[in-house]
């Protein structure tokens, strides 16, 4: 499935409300880092997926192969997944900072 | 995938069928002249599109698509031209059964639902944007 950005608005909610309800973030899942890590990478990935697909329809259309309607909605498309995962990866850095910030 | 995204690839598959309907304009218009060149040949015949709707079962929606084109079988013009190579022996052409007016007019139609499909992607692709800065 494609990465949506409600999907991802969901995950980061779910994240959000596990650190607010105080319950422990399992730090490490099966040795690869943590959930949020992990979540980074997949979306990220995802993400990754969509801008390599519109540079194959760019150069399709380069070739006279493909619809520029296909070229115009896979580059928006990969533009969006980028965008929200970069907005929710500055999202938790900063909330990281916060907690970083905190007087003990 | 969410539904802006798909109101989005359904206007895109909106805006392929008009211009597809563009593309059937164009040449009915640019052959509003061409004769046959023999007597008896039958000059350019009008082309038309229709459209259907059809189920997309990735997409989870139903979007136009381009059924077939058809021929126009409404009668040819006759034009009085001895000289002609294709004129009978009465000195009649038969000339094509395109009526440019009714062609402008289909082509600013098709112009038309292109332009409102190509709002719909402008106004799902601001919303998400706009729902993704929320986060900001």
């Amino acid at each position: 499935m494609a990465v949506s950005f409600t999907n991802a608005i969901n995950a980061y909610n779910s994240a959000a409300r596990s650190v607010a309800e105080g319950r422990p973030e399992p730090a490490v899942e099966s040795g690869q880092g943590s959930a949020f890590a992990s979540l980074v990478k997949d979306s990220l990935r995802e993400a990754r997926d969509l801008g390599l697909k519109s540079e194959e329809v760019q150069m399709k259309a380069i070739n006279g192969q493909a619809d520029m309607r296909d070229v115009v909605m896979a580059v928006a498309n990969a533009e969006m997944a980028l965008d929200t995962v970069v907005t929710i990866r500055d999202r938790v850095v900063s909330a990281y900072q916060e907690i970083l910030k905190m007087p003990i | 995938m969410d539904d802006l995204s798909k109101s989005s690839a359904i206007a895109s598959a909106g805006m392929k069928a008009q211009s597809k309907r563009i593309r059937v304009t164009s040449e009915n218009l640019a052959n509003a002249n061409s004769l046959s060149n023999m007597p008896g040949g039958e000059p350019y015949r009008r082309k038309l599109v229709t459209f259907r709707n059809l189920v997309d079962q990735e997409l989870d929606a139903v979007k136009p698509v381009v059924r077939r084109m058809t021929e126009d079988m409404s009668p040819f013009g006759r034009k009085y031209d001895p000289g002609h190579p294709a004129a009978d022996e009465n000195g009649y052409i038969m000339t094509p059964n395109v009526n440019p007016l009714v062609e402008l007019m289909d082509l600013r139609e098709a112009e038309r639902s292109y332009e409102a499909n190509m709002n719909v992607i402008q106004v799902s692709k601001q919303l998400t944007s706009k729902t993704v800065d929320l986060l900001r």
